[in-house]
């Protein structure tokens, strides 16, 4: 019994959130069962389920990653703003991209070299862009994305919107890459015991460092399918992403220096984000109603972490 | 305790004890790790309840339900694992749940360190009551744990290895602390590794083994080597393997190493097939000088040739260790737990991470199921699969899976803190066998050790170190421990 209930204990809270927000739409609105439908509302939470792979590997390695807002409203800018309209779109997505890396080798320098806090680091990391894009807009609202961008959002492979079966994709690779190469032994290593893992001669600040840098190249490809979903650029800073990313992270079973949910419990931690709302949306729960249960969703979150460090 | 058992599962931990222990005298539990001692420990205070037996005290029959009831009957522990809270200070741990409260309810400090301050003079400590736990020494803990342990109002007194973390003028406090309790007509149950310490504070001792008892008689009729064999069957000489014939040719060389600025430059050579020791005193550089080696410890100046490289000291502290291992040098740290093993991580994994870390991050895994399950049968790994976390294991069989990761990535030369640290007499005899087989097959070992009966046993060559010099150099078939405390002191 207490064998089973230690066993329970390490299957992700997300899976059984996910099973039964399913379950409950199944029952009250099977109207809604159909991937045309679910698409849509999947699609919304691709974007976070891409930074979401980032956050849990800087999570596993015992750090966090909250630049991730900094880096959407820099790359939104930049694509709707019309700054580089000279310049051809990949180049810029590509740009996009290498900014992503760029503030995640910053953060990676400072965490795993000059062993500042992360969350500190991180977040006046996000301080500084948002200051850097206000001079760079002074005042005047970017404008539209290109349209091309909102044409390939709205692709589908059979049934599944386009930027889904990205997020689908790089969540495998990552799976793959975490399993079966020495860098995903590395990063299980460090979160395990980090003094161990140097007396091991598993390089620890690299892999702390590469962590971030691959975080702030997810934030990037985030950002681009985010800026992808909307018409028209915004300078409103959302610092929701990068938090509702870290409690998806958490209810996916990834900890601080655990990572007993894989890469694909956080994936179902997402999930549970956009049946959530599916859920809600189809019982009219008004937008403050909505905004009071994500809230309440990131503290429960927060307390499941609590009590899994504590068993450990 | 009459007829005692408990069982865990299919396995019987502690089958059938009965023994006695008496006011006023110090009673020493003995046996290797796994023979059932802990477990019996832990029924006495509490935290088991027997499946069979009886536990008297005072001619009353006990039970406990938990650890408290046992506390309130006058049954008091010092456990082996620290249960310290690092953030809070001494007194507020010594305290904890149960503050003097003064006015208006709020706990009184002022009281609180004063009556930390003379518990701790009572065991001839003088620290600060509003120091943080985590700003001490791993001894002063221990030290502030057995105080914890000790002041509680208590007739019968655990100790669980209370010195595993103490060096020798730590001991000889203790010591003196347990005659105290002793005289004061409390009786000791004292648990402890070390054969000189339970000869020169215990009255009685009970050998367990397998969870059976063996046997419990006064320590007057039994000697050291007796006493061994009562424990696993054999004599205090059979623990150590022959020595080797010659050695070859120089493996690692240390020239002029400095450790501080004013510090005697030291110089020695480690050579293949030999097992090297470095000895004396504790406290006295050792531990700084192969520190130094992996740039771990800074020293200030000198020079080290290895793998056909001259490096000079100090090596970078971050890349020191992957660097000495990519030039055939393996690091065995002393602290397992901390510094060695991935606890919640799999046997395999732990013994496979050298290898791997030998390889780039983006290659695909080293593949070493294969080389785990040979190393777990040489070194006769008692677990039931390689996928089994090593956490799980006992002592001994952890301190071999640390010594197998280096043996996996295969080095020329190891340097070993503590080869046996924490391990019972078994899986002692094992380790000194298996690092002469490995010296035989030309390995080159530095050891260092607390326990010089162990480097006398098992090095070819000892160097007597000594207020960060090396003093003297003893073969290791001519040493005893009285001429390697004549060399540290006349130095």
């Amino acid at each position: 019994m207490g064998n089973l209930l230690r066993s329970m204990s390490r299957i992700p809270p997300a899976y059984f959130v996910f099973a039964a927000l399913l379950a409950t739409l199944w029952i009250t609105k099977p109207q809604l069962m159909n991937m045309n439908v679910l698409g849509i509302f999947i699609r919304q939470v691709a974007p976070l389920g891409i930074l979401v792979l980032g956050q849990m590997l800087v999570m596993r390695v015992r750090s966090i990653d909250l630049s991730g807002a900094g880096v959407l409203l820099l790359v939104n800018y930049l694509i709707a703003s019309g700054l580089l309209r000279d310049v051809p779109l990949p180049l810029v997505l590509l740009l996009s991209l290498g900014i992503g890396c760029l503030v995640g080798l910053f953060n990676g320098y400072l965490v795993a070299r000059r062993r500042v806090s992360a969350v500190i680091a991180t977040l006046a990391v996000t301080v500084i862009i948002t200051g850097f894009v206000q001079f760079l807009a002074s005042g005047k609202p970017p404008g539209n994305m290109p349209d091309v961008m909102n044409d390939i959002y709205k692709m589908k492979w059979g049934p599944v919107p386009l930027p889904v079966v990205l997020w689908v994709a790089l969540t495998g690779l990552m799976a793959v890459f975490l399993s079966r190469f020495v860098y995903g032994r590395f990063v299980m290593a460090v979160g395990e015991n980090p003094t161990a893992s140097h007396f091991s001669g598993v390089p620890v600040e690299r892999t702390v460092l590469i962590a971030h840098v691959l975080a702030g190249f997810f934030a990037g490809v985030a950002a681009i399918v985010q800026s992808a979903s909307v018409a028209v650029g915004s300078l409103r800073l959302g610092l929701e992403m990068p938090i509702d990313a870290v409690a998806a992270t958490i209810l996916g079973g990834v900890v601080f220096g655990r990572g007993d949910g894989g890469v694909w419990g956080p994936f179902f931690g997402v999930m549970c984000f956009a049946f959530l709302f599916v859920v809600m949306t189809s019982f009219g729960v008004p937008e403050p109603g909505k905004q009071i249960t994500r809230g309440a969703i990131i503290l429960l979150a927060a307390v499941f972490y609590g009590l899994s460090t504590r068993n450990s | 305790m009459t007829g005692v058992t408990k069982r865990f599962g299919p396995t019987i931990a502690v089958n059938d004890v009965s023994f006695e222990i008496w006011p006023g005298r110090v009673h020493a539990l003995m046996g290797e790790n796994g023979a059932g001692k802990s477990t019996l420990m832990k029924m006495l205070a509490g935290v088991h309840r027997p499946d069979a037996g009886q536990i008297a005290i005072a001619g009353r029959g006990v039970t406990f339900a938990n650890p408290r009831e046992a506390l309130a009957a006058g049954v008091s522990t010092v456990f082996q694992e620290l249960s310290l809270l690092p953030n809070l200070s001494i007194a507020e741990n010594l305290f904890l749940g149960r503050e003097p409260v003064g006015r208006m309810g709020i706990p009184d400090r002022t009281e609180m360190a004063r009556r930390t301050t003379a518990v701790l003079a009572e065991l001839g400590m003088d620290l600060d009551p509003n120091t943080l736990v985590a700003n001490l020494s791993i001894a002063d803990r221990q030290f502030v744990e057995i105080a914890h342990g000790i002041k509680a109002d208590a007739q019968v007194l655990i100790l669980d290895e209370p010195t595993a973390a103490l060096n020798a003028a730590d001991v000889q406090v203790l010591n003196s602390q347990i005659e105290k309790l002793r005289a004061a007509g409390k009786a000791i149950i004292y648990i402890s590794h070390r054969m000189d310490e339970i000869f020169a504070i215990c009255d009685d001792v009970t050998v367990m083994k397998d969870g059976n008892h063996v046997a419990t008689q006064p320590l007057s009729e039994l000697t050291p080597d007796s006493l061994i064999a009562l424990m696993v069957g054999r004599e205090l000489s059979d623990l150590f393997p022959d020595r080797a014939a010659d050695v070859g040719p120089v493996r690692l060389s240390c020239k002029n190493l400095t450790l501080g600025s004013a510090a005697t430059p030291l110089s020695f050579d480690l050579h293949a097939g030999e097992i090297l020791g470095l000895a004396g005193l504790e406290g006295q550089g050792q531990s700084e000088i192969v520190r130094s080696l992996i740039g771990r410890h800074t020293p200030f100046g000198g020079e080290v040739a290895v793998g056909g490289q001259t490096l000079h000291l100090p090596i970078s502290p971050e890349r020191g260790v992957r660097f000495m291992q990519r030039l055939g040098v393996g690091f065995v740290p002393e602290d397992r737990k901390e510094e060695g093993l991935l606890l919640g991580a799999s046997i395999a994994e732990n013994i496979g991470i050298g290898l791997q870390a030998a390889r780039p991050g983006f290659a695909l895994l080293a593949r070493v199921r294969d080389t785990a399950k040979r190393i777990m049968r040489d070194l006769d790994v008692k677990a039931q699969s390689p996928a089994m976390p090593v956490g799980a294991l006992s002592g001994g069989n952890q301190q071999k899976v640390l010594l197998g990761r280096y043996l996996a990535a295969d080095m020329d030369v190891l340097i070993i803190e503590e080869p046996t640290r924490g391990v019972d007499i078994g899986a002692k005899a094992e380790i000194y066998r298996l690092l002469r087989a490995l010296a035989g097959q030309g390995k080159a070992i530095l050891v260092l050790s607390r326990e010089t009966v162990e480097l006398i046993g098992l090095c070819d060559r000892l160097l007597i170190v000594h207020d960060r010099k090396l003093v003297s150099e003893l073969a290791g078939r001519d040493a005893t421990e009285h001429a390697i405390l004549n060399a540290a002191l006349t130095s």
